[in-house]
């Protein structure tokens, strides 16, 4: 028995070798991005992790402060110093800086040599603190990375510049034991604090707790005692938080090679279901010759495997190779922009692959499935009579009622999901309401083709139309897969760019909005130097306007990324004219410190304009007003706007990072000489409003350029689906074709007809696509991109592009059932009326 | 090897019945012909038979320990198939992607016959039905006669107790046709099987050992009358049909045989 269904697997893959090729080639694309995507982030991810614990060592509780600018006061060290499950903390000052010239900016990290010693060894030279010369007397460590990066040795001096303080001081050694690509120096923790503050306190303290005390009741007991600007996390906190960073787009990536995978199932579906129609004899006779029933079943199922493992065997090591591309190409962020300039190693895993491995099975198996059921009822003394039975016998009305009521509840279901809230920070509901619509879109397709294919039975057609749209209307099956196949594709392909180019759209007025100024200067989070803003200050410099910004981050939740924290010199009555606000904006009374919140920050805290919230400002916890919500696209994980005013009453130093500039009319080309004179002197970083425009624009294209591949393979799965279920129609009446032709129509009367046909079929599958392809769309600009992504944009549909891709598949679509036709028609009549087989 | 009692067929949707309380029989060694006018239910009485269709009424044992067929579920029924019925159709039904020693080995397969037999079983047979050396060929490049011949090859592999055949030399030219009639009757006796063979030729009739006539009245049974070329030496009693009715009373038109 095993060995009859190896002859039947062999010949059928031998006598359909494009379709059954492809089908693997399509499991193998949905496998691969998959794998690839788990590669590249495991890779990442562990890259990171390990970053971070040769800096960050593995302390049992880091002591931080919530806000950037705040410090741990000198008072609260000495306290837990002196608890008595204290083993050891370090104190750490972490600040940037920038090296001499160099614009770059650049990690300095203060320790205290003797606790660092403990906890954070790949902070010194590996043979330990020297007795002299070493950063206990002012020297600096520097890892090789950026010795390498800068051109520098050990032994050269260095100039350490932030703000106003310079530094001077020689490299003392380097940190071999400092992972590939950590650019970073290390001082000693007290020179750091002379030069570059804080002054009272230090930046973080890492704890290591005495053997056997219990960590998290530890933490837990001092998270209560501890002042209200600090916060108590573990060091595991930390990596969750990197992970966090990611995730969503990591799922959607995900979700994504899901989509990929569900079209190899379609492929395999649409070949398996085309296959068991042309041997619906065979099987019929071997059922005769007494193969039992389920074999008929199960030999279908085979063949579905014997697709999909291959098929995922090539994805596996196809993704593999991809992983590895990628990350040298792109980077560990597959484009998203999180961890940047991370080159990790790909490692492969066993568990993972063969995951996947199972992944791309089960996505065969599944396309099989309905064929090999169909291929198991067939009656076996009609189907050797008269062929493949399209409808199970009995197909009774009953289970057509049953499909309506199950349409009706999906279409009920769907706008409840999309107003589910996000589940975990992930949009579950979302991608279950575009499943569901995709598999309304499917279901739909047999009424549709019913409803086109029956309004052309009733107009008056030639007579080799006729026949075709008769036949259609008869047998619908193929019809219906082709036209399914395509809705799903077509659906799929209107989607994404509906998505990119709504959001496109925002992204182009939201810059038009935030960037009002001609000219930025900005210094990546370092404070710009006084004797620049001194100098713009000067009359006689070419700008009418100069508005000022300081950029810091504040930790609202140890889990969660920090929110950026911008302090802007805003007129607190007119906030709309710098901020894209996206609701109603309040106008508070002076006295209320009023904030303004971008829509990430709504999102994720659940914020509405008017309410009060607490925030973890310079060290208090502090009572402000949301004003309003605005739009951002440039910070993920949350912004919070304040007025510079209202930051300096509250007592912050108003540490300006970013200017914008605005030049006096007539005297642009002097600006733009200044600026760039100045940039240079300082190292810092000069930009047009327009340049910043076309980079993040670049940036943004860039990120999506996946996603266009993967509309491309979409649309070529759909018409290959299209190419394979026509070609099968066609052949399934060559007889009547046969017969058509000896009755005295010609071949190209009924070629036509068939390309007519192919067309029909093409058209309900295009249109059917279009409006669920809209559909998902509105939900992934809607619900997917604001829960996951914390991004709000208008709905905008680019017809421009929608509709050629529409047109050339339709033009594909016709084209495929040329092919067929010519092939259905090119046997001599006799021949297939003879009916060897 | 066959014995049909009480067997009763209406398909749904039909006004009366094909035929009902059928009564028939087939011996070993015993090669029945089974004529009447088309669409009378020759095939369907066949399909109940091979249990493709089922009857609605009465019973059908094959072989040995005799079996209901009616009683059995699917799965049975084919597994009694691959075991006890031979089948050659009118079409041919040979696979075109299994090669010709293929197509005959798949019985065996289906029994599960040891994978050592195969080769010489399949040769043996390929031999007997005049078709040596054909083995390793595709079922695409033989003519009509060299196809039916494989259907027989393939009908006998395995030895099955009864062999059901349905117009198997209606697509053949009257030349092949008696060669491949003539091989597939020796066969047959050479196995001891006993054969039901549908026919609309009166020359393939007359080289039965009996012919029934199904009517719309039910079956009818008769001795051939002319040269009969087998069952010399084993002359049955007469098994079914109509149980009395006295061998070659008259030859109506067309080998039909009327009472
Ligand atoms: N599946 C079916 N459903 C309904 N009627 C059928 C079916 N198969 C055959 N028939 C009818 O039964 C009658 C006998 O058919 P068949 O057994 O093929 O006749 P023949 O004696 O020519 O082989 C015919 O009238 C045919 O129309
Ligand atoms: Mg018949």
């Amino acid at each position: 028995m095993t060995r009859l269904a190896w002859w039947l697997i062999r010949a059928q893959f031998l006598s359909r070798r494009s379709a059954t090729a492809l089908s693997m080639l399509a499991i193998a694309l949905g496998v691969s991005l998959g794998y690839a995507i788990h590669l590249i982030n495991a890779a990442a991810l562990a890259d990171f992790a390990h970053a971070m614990k040769s800096v960050q060592g593995e302390p049992d509780a880091i002591i931080a402060p919530r806000d950037s600018a705040g410090h741990v006061p000198r008072a609260l060290i000495d306290e837990i110093a002196r608890d008595e499950s204290v083993a050891l903390v370090a104190p750490v000052i972490e600040t940037r800086v920038r090296l001499g010239r160099d614009s770059t900016a650049v990690r300095l990290i203060g320790i205290d040599v003797f606790s660092a010693a403990v906890l954070m060894p790949s902070l010194l030279p590996r043979d330990g603190a020297p007795a002299s010369g070493g950063i206990l007397d002012g020297g600096l460590y520097a890892s090789p990375t950026l010795l390498d990066n800068l051109g520098l040795k050990v032994g050269a001096g260095a100039t350490v510049i932030r703000g106003e303080s310079r530094w001077e001081t020689p490299i003392a050694g380097d940190l071999p034991a400092l992972a590939a690509g950590e650019a970073l120096l290390v001082a000693d923790i007290a020179w750091v604090q002379a030069h570059f503050g804080p002054h009272a306190g230090v930046g973080e303290l890492r704890v290591r707790l005495m053997p056997g005390s219990r960590a998290e009741a530890w933490r837990a007991a001092w998270a209560k005692r501890l002042p209200p600007g600090l916060d108590i996390r573990a060091a595991a906190d930390n990596a969750a938080r990197i992970a966090n960073i990611s995730r969503a787009y990591r799922v959607n990536l995900n979700v994504l090679a899901l989509v990929a995978l569900l079209t190899g199932a379609f492929l395999v579906f649409a070949t398996q279901l085309t296959a068991v129609a042309q041997r619906s004899t065979q099987f019929a006779l071997l059922g005769v010759l007494g193969l039992p029933p389920r074999m008929r079943l199960l030999q279908v199922l085979f063949e579905g495997v014997a697709i999909g493992l291959p098929g995922s065997a090539l994805g596996l090591t196809l993704g593999y190779a991809l992983a590895v591309m990628f990350t040298r190409v792109i980077g560990g962020d597959l484009g998203g922009g999180f961890f940047a300039a991370s080159t990790p190693t790909i490692v492969p895993e066993l568990l993972p692959g063969l995951g996947f491995l199972i992944l791309g099975c089960g996505a065969s198996l599944m396309g099989a499935l309905y064929p090999a059921w169909l291929n198991r009822i067939q009656p076996l003394a009609q189907a050797l009579k008269t062929g493949f039975a399209q409808r199970p016998p009995g197909d009774a009305p009953r289970t057509l009622h049953g499909r309506r009521v199950m349409l009706l509840a999906i279409v009920a279901v769907i706008p409840v999901l999309t107003r589910l809230p996000a589940i975990d920070d992930l949009p579950l509901a979302g991608y279950a309401a575009i499943a569901l619509v995709l598999v309304l879109g499917i279901a739909a397709a047999p009424v549709a083709t019913r409803l086109a294919f029956g309004a052309m039975a009733r107009t008056t057609l030639p007579a080799p139309l006729r026949i075709a749209v008769q036949n259609v209307l008869q047998a619908p099956l193929m019809a219906q897969v082709a036209a399914s196949g395509l809705i799903v594709s077509f659906a799929l392909t209107v989607s994404m760019v509906t998505m990119v180019a709504s959001f496109r759209t925002a992204l182009d007025q939201w810059l038009d909005t935030v960037l009002p100024a001609p000219h930025y200067l900005r210094s990546k989070g370092l404070p710009l130097p006084r004797e620049l803003l001194a100098a713009l200050e000067l009359p006689g410099t070419p700008f009418v306007r100069v508005e000022r910004m300081a950029t810091g981050s504040l930790s609202l939740d140890p889990r969660r990324p920090p929110v950026a924290l911008l302090v802007r010199e805003l007129d607190r009555a007119d906030p709309g004219a710098r901020l894209p606000f996206s609701g109603p904006v309040l106008t508070t009374p002076n006295g209320e410190i009023t904030v303004w919140v971008s829509e990430a920050m709504q999102e994720v805290h659940g914020l509405r304009t008017g309410q009060t919230l607490h925030l973890p400002l310079l060290g208090r916890d502090i009572e402000v007003v949301v004003g309003g919500v605005w739009r951002d696209y440039a910070r993920q994980f949350g912004a919070i706007a304040i007025s510079a005013t209202d930051y300096r009453e509250l007592g912050g130093r108003f540490e300006v990072t970013d200017l914008a500039l605005w030049p006096h009319p007539g005297s642009e080309d002097a600006a733009r000489r200044w600026l760039a004179a100045e940039a240079a002197r300082h190292g810092i970083e000069s930009a047009e409003s327009a340049d910043i425009r076309r980079l993040s624009l670049s940036i943004f294209d860039k990120s999506f350029a996946v996603t266009y591949a993967l509309e491309a393979a979409a649309m070529l799965i759909g018409l290959f689906g299209l190419a394979v279920t026509l070609a099968a129609s066609v052949w399934l009446r060559a007889r009547e074709l046969a017969t058509l032709s000896a009755l005295g129509f010609d071949r190209a009367m009924l070629a036509r007809a068939v390309v007519f046909e192919g067309a029909l079929i093409a058209l309900v599958g295009l249109a059917l696509g279009l409006a669920s392809g809209i559909a998902v769309g509105a939900i992934l600009t809607h619900v997917v991109n604001p829960q996951a992504f914390h991004w709000r944009m208008p709905l905008h549909v680019p017809w421009t592009q929608v509709l050629p891709i529409a047109l050339a598949t339709l033009l594909a679509g016709m084209l495929a059932s040329r092919f067929a036709a010519r092939q259905a028609t090119a046997l001599p009549a006799a021949h297939v009326l003879a009916g060897a087989q | 090897m066959l014995s049909v009692v009480g067997l009763g067929k209406r398909h749904s949707g039909a006004l009366r019945p094909l035929f009902s309380e059928l009564r028939l029989a087939v011996g070993s060694g015993e090669v029945v012909a089974l004529v009447g006018e088309s669409g009378v239910g020759k095939s369907t009485l066949l399909n109940c038979i091979a249990g493709l269709e089922q009857a609605d009424s009465g019973e059908i044992r094959i072989g040995p320990d005799a079996l209901d067929m009616h009683r059995l579920d699917e799965t049975a029924r084919a597994a009694l198939r691959a075991a006890r019925i031979g089948f050659v159709f009118q079409a041919f039904h040979v696979l075109p992607t299994l090669t010709v020693a293929q197509n005959i080995a798949v019985p065996l397969l289906l029994n599960r016959a040891p994978p050592a037999e195969h080769g010489e079983r399949v040769e043996s047979l390929l031999r007997r039905v005049g078709l040596a050396g054909f083995g390793p060929r595709w079922p695409a490049l033989l003519s009509g006669g060299e196809l039916q011949r494989v259907a027989i090859a393939r009908a006998l592999v395995h030895r099955p107790a009864l062999i059901l055949a349905d117009e198997p030399t209606g697509n053949l030219d009257p030349r092949t046709a008696d060669e491949v009639l003539a091989l597939l009757l020796e066969r047959v006796r050479e196995q001891q099987a006993g054969a039901l063979i549908v026919t609309h030729s009166r020359h393939v009739a007359e080289c039965c050992d009996r012919i029934l006539t199904l009517t719309p009245d039910g079956l009818e049974c008769a001795h051939p009358a002319g040269p009969s070329q087998g069952g010399r030496s084993h002359h049955p009693e007469p098994h079914g049909g109509e149980p009395t009715s006295p061998p070659a009373l008259g030859r109506g038109l067309g080998g039909r045989v009327v009472q």
